[in-house]
């Protein structure tokens, strides 16, 4: 047994289940934020809601009286993702929702030898870690003034440890886009490496 | 290169041109215009139709009124305007002289 949620969706009323209805309301949400750039969002929005509406109301007959989830993602895959509908004439919201591209230092440890300092100012200046590590090792030979550098940059120098701090290092714009990009390539490097 | 996206980009920038094409022949709802598009394979999902009715509208090259339904709340009903003609008739002769282009060069 499960608990409805009555919704006026495009004016049309609708009793649907809990977990598609959260399903349901996230995916507006997220068209409403795609759209939030463009002039007449509201008017968009308002189309696109009516149009699901008129799906729904194909799925309601005598025998099935409620929305569930089934439908919810049914009426999504035929509508179609932000990305889908993301076209490049229109402002593009998430390009609106950026930061202006903050280019900070972080230590990446993802990427570390010892603290991710080397990697995190490769990252920063866009050079090979590689030839930050020769730096400092040669300056650590030449009386330690690497050992002392280094220690201090990994005291100074946060962690990169969330997807945005990690998109910041590089200095690109914090972005739906770019966010999902990160996500999707560290989803598939981990995928690589399950598969051995 | 991503392939689907390509065929996207492709199928996007003639989308503009499909729904004014459609227009013309008669006045319709939005979901009319969907049914076509669908059948054509023009587009793909439908949530792209959206924004670009809106701009059309906007753009003033068409426009709607509200139709009264007996099964629920008034639906849009779209028509083509005057410039909305205008504007489609250059896109005719822009897409037979895209068309007489690419074959140039894909037929030689």
């Amino acid at each position: 047994m499960k608990i409805t949620v009555s919704i006026n969706l495009g004016g049309y009323s609708f009793d649907i289940d809990e977990d598609a209805y959260a399903e349901l309301k996230r995916y507006l949400r997220n068209l409403e934020l795609h759209f939030a750039g463009e002039e007449s969002s509201s008017e968009i929005l308002s189309d696109i809601e009516t149009r699901m509406a008129e799906l729904f109301r194909t799925k309601i007959t005598s025998y099935k009286q409620v929305i569930n989830i089934e439908d919810v993602r049914q009426a999504m895959s035929i509508m179609g993702t932000p990305e889908d509908i993301s076209d490049n004439d229109g402002p593009s919201a998430g390009e609106k929702f950026s930061s202006p591209g903050y280019h900070r230092m972080y230590r990446d440890t993802e990427h570390r030898i010892i603290g991710g300092v080397c990697s995190g100012m490769g990252a920063y200046w866009n050079i090979d870690p590689l030839i930050v590590r020769i730096i400092f090792v040669v300056l650590a030979l030449g009386g330690g003034i690497g050992v002392l550098v280094y220690l201090i940059l990994y005291i100074v120098l946060p962690e990169a440890k969330t997807t945005a701090q990690k998109i910041e290092m590089k200095g690109n714009p914090v972005n739906i886009h770019n966010i999902k990009d990160s996500v999707k390539k560290e989803f598939d490097s981990v995928r690589k490496n399950m598969k051995l | 290169m991503d392939l689907e996206n390509t065929k996207a980009q492709m199928r996007k920038g003639i989308l503009e041109y499909c729904i004014l094409s459609v227009l013309s022949r008669n006045a319709c709802y939005a979901s009319d215009i969907i049914k076509e598009l669908k059948e054509a394979e023009v587009i793909v999902v439908e949530g792209t139709l959206y924004p670009l009715l809106t701009r059309q509208k906007n753009a003033g090259l068409l426009r709607y009124r509200w139709e009264e339904s007996q099964q629920g709340p008034p639906r849009k009903y779209y028509e083509l305007t005057d410039e909305g003609r205008t504007h489609l008739a250059d896109l005719d002769k822009s897409w037979k002289q895209l068309v007489e282009s690419v074959n140039q060069i894909r037929t030689r």
